[in-house]
């Protein structure tokens, strides 16, 4: 499986990445630009910690299919509701 | 009760290996009342199920008389016999009860008694979440009954829209605590749907791989599926109700920005596949029937799984065909009514497939058979009108009619058809006796006369506005006969209660198989089956079912099968059926008593349940985060607090107790082969809790767009405390990854210290958000100040509930693991690892979301 040091290493970029979402907010860029690039890196972030955190990487990849799905409709509920109302 | 706690149990039920042997759960016989309070078992919780349904079969049938007598004649105010309020709470109970607490339950008995029989399995996956399920399910019942007598229950019709259904416009407790009600029902049905998908996906017998699997099990498959993803979003849209209504949040309120609208985009996103989530497992109960009694396999059957798992899917993407008289945009109810015909498309191919299947066999007219028979007429009726509805030029003239209500009673009761069809089926199996065939077709008759003479007339009526009890005179004589039907329909239950409970008792005695040509496994054991199913190990390795002797039974004897042969997995395989024990002529073994191996009993799921509704009503009077003034309100919080006292009591007994799951062989166990039981429960559970927060999100990113996107300000003006706590539980996340490493090193202190950690940091987050959340309250932000507060602080403190909800857990595991546990099976640790990262990936994005842009 994965190092304890692995671990480490992937902690110390979480840790970097969240200051650098609030860093980009301070930057100056347009607003859309800024929430592009911070919800890249939230999920950027999130995949991390499922692939390694949670070891869906060394699972099945039937488990990281089924989080998909979930993940899925909820977006599908998102984006459609708000769609509606444009 | 949290939703996050069933998924925690999935961890400690079922996955432990605890000693072998030795245990003291003496199993009382069915005889005795202890054994229906304490039993795990699928086959009793089945009949528990199916018992408590009828009861709330009889309850919503009531209701639906009081307002057919209401409905004898078009009636001004104060007219008739029910009051106006009081005919809101019947029509609005009356569908609450129907749908969520009889006809899902009802379809659950049976799925719960053969699922397990069909797949080879001896029990479910989580024999006392099943149990819970149960328990969870009858107290939420209760809570629900509970609420006529709080100065009255919920008014604003089954769909519960918004605005009508925050306190300004219904104002009672009785209010409340239906919705809170319904918060435990769906309590119930998640871990249901774990325990049901984790069973079908991971403990099918050796060679009956998915394909195989009989029609009424797939359809059940496919219901729980459903269930899972679309009772997570029924259960953000009630807890967001019930936010608004005992904390004083603003989503749903009038002066909110499109909160109307938000209500029934959450309720019909999950209101749309519920409709065949009650559907489905009516349609595998005509599938098994309408291939028994004309004793074909039914055509197509690859096809017609197909079919199902396409409905399935699409039923996600239909959800809008119910908001077409909303201010949606027009561009999206087109594409709506695009999926919306797409998804009758493959009914008509189910529909074929059974017709087809009939006419090319030999029918013999059972009780079983004519009702899924008519069933399937009743079905085809309904399905047609809904096209109608389906049509956004036609539904502007349909929409709020009697034409809406007479559609989906035919799909609905029609389901309701074929779920009776499956009782008579299914009673020989589950009491061991045969009911009288003559009263049977007698039931039939008069129940078809009276559906048709209670629905058909409010097709011709359908001008009648819904929900209203005035209406054009001239439509009276119409529902008359309708009240008529009504009556008959009701009244023709009476002679199947009459016909099943004297049958239970007398009647003849029922063997293994009373149905020529039914090849599913239920029928290959005896009935009623013994405690734990089957003598032996299901296979089918060789295309066919066999028992493989455990040892010392007695020497298995072939026997062969019916004329075209008892292929007992319905998949086209033909064969004899081997069985080790011929006892046909034997009665029950069910009371057999077992030394060892699996448990049977637990009273925690019953106790459990409790506590969860004395929490709910200790709730339910609650009104801007406050209890009423005086001894009622103190007698409400009491009874809350000694709820919660119950229910973690429970929790950590259930925990405690020495437990162990159906032993299992791995068999088929596609596409979960090879990860354990208790994680894959967790994963799916967790893959639920996606769509709940998915839900939350979707309310906030809704309500924001409503509100204009960039006009939002974030609530906290400062992001460095939600900067802070993101650190928190990044490191809480990295102590929990580290407590897994020790225990599998097996080093003692550096799992408790990791364990120990993770409990620090996660009260530290506890205390920073608590610290900020005053600050905002001195600068003068409530709950209630605005819905940009409102999705604030209820978000947040849905993710903060969850790391409560896990620090129970750190905190038990950490108790424990001081204890030495966990260095040799360390997966509980694992397990909870798994629930606390998600917890912390759904930060990282509320972080940003609530914080930042
Ligand atoms: C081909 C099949 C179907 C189509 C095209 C269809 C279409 C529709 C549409 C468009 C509506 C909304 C009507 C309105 O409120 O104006 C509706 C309502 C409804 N349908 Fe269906 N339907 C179909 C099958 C079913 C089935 C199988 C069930 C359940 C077993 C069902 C249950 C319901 C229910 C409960 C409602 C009423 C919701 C409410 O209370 O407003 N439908 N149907
Ligand atoms: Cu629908």
């Amino acid at each position: 499986m994965v190092s304890t040091k692995l671990y480490t290493a992937i902690y110390a970029v979480l840790f970097v990445s969240a200051t650098v979402q609030v860093l980009v907010e301070f930057a100056g860029l347009s607003y859309w630009l800024a929430f592009g690039v911070i919800m890249v890196l939230s999920a950027a972030k999130a995949v991390l910690v499922a692939a390694y955190f949670q070891h869906l990487r060394f699972e099945p990849r039937s488990l990281t299919y089924l989080v998909g799905i979930g993940l899925v409709a909820a977006l599908a509920l998102t984006l459609a509701a708000s769609y509606s109302l444009l | 009760m949290t939703d996050a706690s069933p998924g925690g149990d999935a961890a400690a039920d079922g996955g432990h290996e605890v000693a072998r042997g030795g245990d003291d759960h003496d199993f009382p016989g069915t005889g005795s009342i202890k054994r229906w309070f304490v039993t795990t078992n699928h086959k009793d919780v089945g009949i528990l199920y199916i018992v408590t349904s009828l009861f709330f079969l009889v309850l919503g049938g009531v209701l639906a008389w009081l307002m057919r007598i209401q409905l004898l004649a078009p009636r001004a105010l104060g007219e008739g016999i029910l009051a106006p309020v009081a005919y809101n709470q019947a029509v609005s109970a009356h569908g609450l009860l129907m749908v969520f607490w009889f006809l899902s339950p009802f379809a659950f008995g049976f799925a719960n008694y053969v699922v397990p029989l069909q797949l080879g399995a001896k029990d479910l996956a989580f024999p006392r979440l099943n149990a819970l399920s149960y328990w969870l399910y009858l107290f939420s019942g209760i809570l629900f009954g509970v609420s006529f007598f709080q100065g009255g229950t919920f008014s604003g019709g089954w769909t519960m829209y918004a605005p009508l259904n925050v306190p300004t416009f219904t104002p009672d407790v009785g209010a409340s605590t239906a919705v809170l009600a319904l918060v435990l029902f769906v309590a119930s049905v998640t871990v249901s749907s774990v325990n049901f998908l984790t069973t079908m996906h991971r403990m099918r017998a050796e060679g009956l791989t998915l394909r195989n699997v009989p029609l009424f099990s797939w359809t059940i498959l496919l219901t729980a599926w459903m269930m899972l993803f679309a009772f997570a979003a029924l259960l953000a849209a009630l807890l967001v109700l019930s936010s608004d209504r005992l904390l004083g949040t603003t989503y749903f309120a009038m002066e909110s920005p499109a909160g109307a609208l938000l209500w029934t985009h959450l309720f019909w996103f999950f209101g749309h596949p519920e409709v065949y989530i009650v559907f489905f497992p009516a349609l595998g109960v005509m599938a098994e029937v309408f291939q028994t009694f004309p004793g074909r396999r039914i055509v197509g059957r690859k096809w017609f799984i197909l079919a199902m798992v396409l409905v399935a899917i699409q039923s996600f993407a239909v959800w809008m065909h119910h908001m077409f008289l909303t201010s949606i945009n027009l561009q999206v109810k087109t594409l709506f009514m695009i999926t919306t015909i797409g998804i009758s498309l493959p009914f008509d191919l189910m529909v074929f497939a059974l017709i087809y299947t009939m006419l090319k066999g030999k029918i013999r007219f059972t009780t079983p058979f004519l009702f899924v028979f008519g069933a399937l007429l009743l079905f085809i009726i309904g399905g047609i009108t809904g096209v109608f509805l389906g049509a956004v030029v036609l539904d502007y003239e349909f929409r709020g009619t009697y034409w809406v209500v007479a559609h989906f009673h035919y799909v609905m009761v029609g389901g309701v058809t074929a779920l009776v069809g499956g009782l008579y089926y299914w009673f020989p199996k589950m009491t061991g006796r045969m009911y009288d065939e003559f009263l049977g077709k007698l039931h039939f008759a008069v129940y078809f006369v009276g559906f048709n003479l209670l629905y058909f007339p409010l097709f011709v009526a359908w001008e009648t506005p819904r929900r209203v009890f005035d209406y054009a005179p001239e439509l009276a004589p119409w529902h008359q006969l309708a009240t008529v039907g009504g009556f008959v329909l009701g009244l023709s239950f009476l002679i199947m209660f009459y016909n099943l409970f004297k049958s239970a008792f007398v009647g003849d005695p029922a063997p293994d198989n009373p149905w020529e040509y039914a090849t599913t496994a239920e029928w290959a054991v005896s009935s009623p089956p013994p405690l734990e199913n089957f003598d032996g190990t299901p296979t089918y390795r060789d295309g066919h079912l066999e028992f493989i002797d455990d040892g010392e039974v007695a020497p298995s004897e072939e026997r062969s099968g019916g004329p075209t042969g008892a292929a007992v997995s319905d998949g086209g395989v033909t064969a004899s059926a081997t069985r080790a024990v011929t006892a046909d002529a034997e009665l029950p073994t069910a009371e057999a008593t077992e030394v060892e191996g699996p448990s049977h009993a637990s009273i925690w799921p019953f106790v459990l349940s409790a506590g969860a509704f004395l929490v709910l009503l200790g709730l339910s009077p609650l009104q801007d985060a406050a209890f009423p003034e005086g001894m009622v309100g103190a007698a409400y919080a009491t009874t809350a607090v000694a709820g919660g006292v119950v229910t973690l009591g429970s929790l950590v007994a259930m925990g405690l107790e020495p437990f162990h799951g159906p032993v299992f062989e791995e068999g088929e166990a596609w596409p979960f082969a090879g990860i354990d039981n208790g994680k894959v429960g967790m994963w799916i559970f967790l893959a639920s809790d996606v769509v709940l927060f998915g839900g939350f999100l979707g309310a906030y990113v809704f309500t924001r767009v409503a509100f204009g996107w960039t006009g939002w300000e974030p609530i906290p003006s400062d992001p460095i405390p939600g900067l802070v706590n993101t650190y928190i539980l990044l490191t809480s996340s990295f102590t929990v990854v580290l407590a897994l490493v020790a225990a599998e090193k097996k080093h003692k202190w550096g799992l408790v210290t990791s364990l120990g950690a993770t409990f620090v940091l996660g009260i530290g987050f506890l205390v920073n958000k608590g610290l900020e959340w005053q600050h905002l309250f001195h600068e003068g932000l409530w709950l209630s100040t605005n819905v940009r507060a409102s999705t604030f602080f209820l978000t947040t403190g849905l993710h903060a509930a969850h790391v409560i909800a896990g620090l129970v857990v750190a905190l038990y595991l950490t108790a424990r693991a001081w204890r030495g546990a966990y260095l040799e099976d360390s997966r509980s640790v694992e397990y909870f690892g798994l629930y606390w990262h998600f917890v912390d990936i759904v930060w990282l994005f509320l972080f940003p979301l609530f914080y930042i842009l």
